[in-house]
């Protein structure tokens, strides 16, 4: 046979006065509870919004979906290196010595021929780690935050394809 | 974890007389369950409605962070660092930078530690809010989680203007932190703590002082300074206990040394010392002291840079540290050890969710369940860092 000994939990003695004393406070502080919800009824405007028709500004510097401006990109795999969970994937080609000479917005000169730049958004973790070590500053944030997708593969983006290369008119600013 | 196995011939007594009055019942309350805040699933063998026995078993939010950061380097570690403790995601960075510096022998900016505390606190004041109107949804009350929900909102947007995230920030970085933040936006933290420290005001008295509340957190889950001891609970349980003991007084880290700000504990003013309602209400004090550390903060923060001299790659010098930080939920220590190397060799975390949570059997027994709710509300751990 086991027995097993739990402590009792402390409980006050209720007295006949004590009894009366907790009916007042539970009435006093519903009271006073049921007065501070009261004044939400008016006096308060609202702090929400409808959604999908009044969609919220994100600040500026806001770390939703990536862009790659692919035009300005040198392929100096910087942000491949830092990405902690490495969904970058940068394939280059060295640019032939007799091909016309191009430079990226800032003017630096663009030595690598970008092949492939894509971006598993599903593995990204949005640290904004990759955003910061870009000597171009072509790999950007933007603040466009409604990107679900039905499929996996559709949350890897090439930035060279031409459907997600018009997305720059739209998201990002000059 | 339990401390008695039970068998088919046994004998529960509570208090002074002997209740079961039919076979143990076995429950599991949780891995979905809404009062665990997470996945925790608590195994408790209960005698119609008395909890003989509760066992919590962990590991569904199991990452592998502590494996994962020897194969990153040490700027890789801080959004995985973030994950641990997402509500309080300010104060796990702050620790992680405070440790890797240390072993740098990094100079942080004055104005750059200046910001680090704003930031710190506005997180404690958020994560504590996220408690209240978490715990007085376990308890059945709804509306004070909207109006809590509401001065996070501002916080929250806060760190988005500044980080760029709402939740998980990378803002602290080693030697400093990554933005500016701006007069218009220490001008609004102003108005904001002026504004919040008149509603927390009402917020608790809607529901602290609510005699409902009272009478489901009163005299329920006590923890006494003993056990709060053998169990090593720390940060607003330990104080609940009425134990004085809080790092940024007793061990400065950063700039704490600077602020003056009392260190709450409870007193046992509805029941006893150590029950729910104690560390329900050091926690709200907790919340007036940080308002008080902000306005110190915003009256002290002067210009200069925000990052000191690091270099490219860090590489941490050989050797070891230990480091503990006092966050939202308790003491958050990191041991770190590096070989030299650009990657850290161990980084050990240890985290306070993991001790209280672990406290949870010595103090379920003889309770009823829904009291079992309100005592796992009322310990407010965060199941991202008790599984890391």
């Amino acid at each position: 046979m086991q027995t097993i000994q739990l402590k009792k939990p402390v409980t006050p003695d209720l007295t006949f006065t004590q009894w009366f004393k907790n009916v007042y406070n539970g009435v006093r502080t519903t009271v006073i509870g049921m007065g501070i919800t009261f004044k939400y009824v008016w006096d308060v405007k609202p702090v929400t919004i409808e959604y999908p028709e009044v969609r919220e500004e994100l600040p500026e510097n806001s770390r939703s979906r990536l862009f790659n401006d692919a035009q300005n990109c040198i392929s100096c795999l910087q942000c491949a290196a830092v990405c902690p969970v490495d969904c970058i994937y940068i394939a280059s080609v060295k640019r032939p010595a007799d091909a016309e000479k191009i430079k990226t917005k800032d003017g630096t000169a663009i030595r690598l021929d970008l092949k492939q730049y894509t971006i598993d958004t599903a593995l990204c973790c949005y640290c904004g780690l990759c955003t910061t070590v870009c000597p171009t500053e072509c790999l950007t944030h933007t603040t466009d935050y409604e990107f679900s997708s039905y499929t996996l593969s559709a949350m890897k983006y090439d930035y060279l394809a031409p459907d997600i290369r018009a997305w720059r008119t739209r998201l990002v600013k000059d | 974890m339990s401390t008695h196995t039970l068998e088919d011939n046994h004998k529960i007594i509570l208090g002074d007389q002997e209740i079961l009055k039919s076979d143990l019942l076995t429950l599991n309350m949780g891995p979905q369950h809404p009062a665990t805040h997470g996945v925790l699933r608590v195994e408790i063998k209960t005698d119609s409605e008395i909890v003989v026995d509760a066992i919590p078993h962990l590991g569904y939010l199991h990452r592998c962070f502590e494996k994962h950061c020897e194969n990153l380097d040490f700027r890789q570690v801080i959004p995985f660092v973030d994950r641990m403790d997402y509500l309080a995601a300010m104060n796990m960075e702050l620790g992680y930078a405070l440790a890797v510096e240390k072993m740098l022998g990094t100079e942080v900016p004055a104005r750059a530690q200046y910001i680090r505390v704003i930031v710190s606190e506005l997180q404690r004041i958020a994560s504590h809010l996220m408690f209240f109107g978490t715990y007085a949804i376990d308890l059945g009350a709804f509306s004070p989680f909207l109006y809590a929900f509401q001065d996070r909102e501002d916080i929250l947007r806060l760190f988005e203007e500044l980080s760029g995230a709402r939740l998980l920030y990378n803002y602290i970085w080693i030697g400093g932190v990554w933005n500016d933040i701006t007069d218009a936006q220490l001008n609004r933290t102003k108005t904001f703590l002026d504004t919040f420290e008149e509603s927390l005001k009402k917020y608790h008295s809607l529901v602290g002082e609510n005699q409902i509340f009272i009478g489901r957190t009163a005299n329920v889950g006590v923890i006494s300074k003993e056990n709060a001891f053998a169990y090593g609970v720390t940060g607003p349980v330990l104080r609940g206990s009425g134990v004085k003991w809080d790092l940024r007084k007793d061990r400065p880290y950063s700039i704490y040394e600077k602020f003056e700000f009392n260190i709450p504990v409870g007193v046992g003013e509805k029941g006893t010392v150590g029950d729910c309602w104690d560390r329900y209400h050091v926690r709200v004090l907790e919340m007036f002291e940080s308002i008080k550390i902000v306005r110190q903060c915003l009256d002290g923060i002067e210009a200069g840079p925000i990052i000191g001299k690091v270099p490219k790659i860090i590489k941490v010098p050989a050797g070891e540290i230990y480091l503990r930080t006092e966050c939202p939920r308790g003491e958050l220590g990191y041991h770190l050890i590096s070989d030299g190397g650009k990657k850290p060799y161990r980084l050990k975390v240890k985290s306070s969710c993991f001790t209280h949570i672990s406290a949870l059997p010595a103090i379920a027994p003889g309770q009823m369940i829904a009291d079992l709710v309100a005592t796992i509300g009322s310990i407010d751990i965060v199941l991202g860092e008790v599984d890391r």
